[in-house]
């Protein structure tokens, strides 16, 4: 790999600015063993960019197993159109299989999606990411005021990451926004998921996402129904004592 | 060794659920003795000594763990496995640790 942690700071902050397409450009001519995660909705336009710079790269997707219809037939129309190497990664049907039998099937209506999306999203993540040196994320400062103002184009992640083996976070869209990437998507000609017409912005699984209205945030086509216990951990800053 | 568990009291007077669970998950294993002082960060009073520790150590969320060695070097946890892992040598289940770490990556929200 020729990127390490070293450089992560710098990098960062020179490529701050630059095209998407220059990040990917970096991340794929730089390591070698390094994928895209797609979600199935506009991070498309990160397959597309990089089907742009080389052939053949790998794409991995989370399939929880209560994606949209809609996602699935998006998944095969991009795994047949692009010349990727595609992989789905599954959650542990032990584990699945458990909470369901404990909770039921939508136990994320009582007790919060994180169990259901650890054991659905995080764990396979989890698996792929540690046979990685570098993952490319759709990620993008505009789809969450609240938990993505901080992320970087490039990142050391330290949450999938270790000391031994650390890992690199490329989010090539950090400082896109949604209009910029739609933008992108019309004029490169890029096929969609069919829900986006439907009014869905952000997609996820079936049972936790929903459309949204004109000018309401993506946000809030999301665990809708969690806001406040989502904000249970912070220490709120206007409330904290000054060191 | 010293270790500092810093919980929270939330605005409205409760306690955080989050900082119960984990009280409680060092309670049933026999490791909340472990824990030399407890802080609570008051989000009603600035003032209160989990809230002026997590202010000098520039945290944000709560719980947290700060582990003192014997030479006077700290270390500050977020993420309870973690600190479970590397203070007290104890691995929490795959599940728990991907729970914790949706909780704790605010990144990871939209996945």
């Amino acid at each position: 790999m020729a990127i390490t942690r070293a450089d992560v700071a710098r990098l960062a902050s020179e490529y701050a600015a630059r095209h998407p397409r220059e990040i990917l450009r970096l991340a794929l001519e730089n390591v070698d063993n390094i994928a895209i995660s797609f979600s199935g909705a506009d991070d498309i336009v990160l397959i597309d960019m990089a089907s742009r710079i080389r052939k053949g790269v790998q794409v991995f997707s989370l399939d929880t197993g209560r994606l949209h219809p809609e996602t699935y037939k998006f998944l095969e129309l991009v795994r047949d159109r692009y010349d990727i190497r595609f992989e789905a990664m599954f959650p542990d049907h032990a584990a699945v299989e458990k909470l369901v039998r404990e909770k039921g099937l939508y136990s994320f209506f009582v007790d919060g999606h994180h169990e259901c999306c650890g054991i659905r999203k995080v764990m396979p993540l989890r698996r792929k990411l540690a046979t990685l040196d570098a993952w490319i994320t759709g990620q993008r400062r505009d789809q969450s005021p609240g938990t993505r103002l901080a992320i970087e184009v490039i990142e050391e992640d330290k949450s999938f990451g270790t000391a031994e083996k650390p890992l690199l976070k490329f989010n090539p869209l950090a400082h896109w926004t949604s209009a910029q990437v739609w933008e992108y998507i019309r004029d490169y000609e890029v096929p969609y998921n069919e829900l986006h017409a439907r009014g869905y912005v952000s997609i996820g699984c079936e049972p936790c996402t929903r459309a949204v209205l004109p000018n309401q945030h993506e946000r809030a086509g999301r665990w809708w129904w969690e806001e406040e216990t989502k904000k249970e951990c912070g220490l709120h800053a206007g409330n904290r004592g000054k060191p | 060794m010293h270790i500092t568990f810093v919980k929270k009291i939330k605005a409205d007077g409760s306690p955080c659920r989050k900082c119960a669970e984990v009280e409680q998950r060092l309670r049933e294993s026999g490791q909340l003795e472990r824990i030399d002082t407890v802080a609570i960060a008051d989000e009603r009073d600035p003032e209160s000594a989990g809230m002026l520790l997590a202010a000098k150590h520039g945290i944000d969320v709560a719980p947290f763990f700060i582990v003192r060695n014997d030479d006077g070097a700290e270390r500050i946890y977020t993420i309870y496995f973690q600190f479970a892992k590397e203070v007290l040598n104890r691995r929490l289940s795959e599940q728990d640790e991907a729970k914790e770490l949706l909780s704790r990556d605010p990144s990871l929200d939209l996945l």
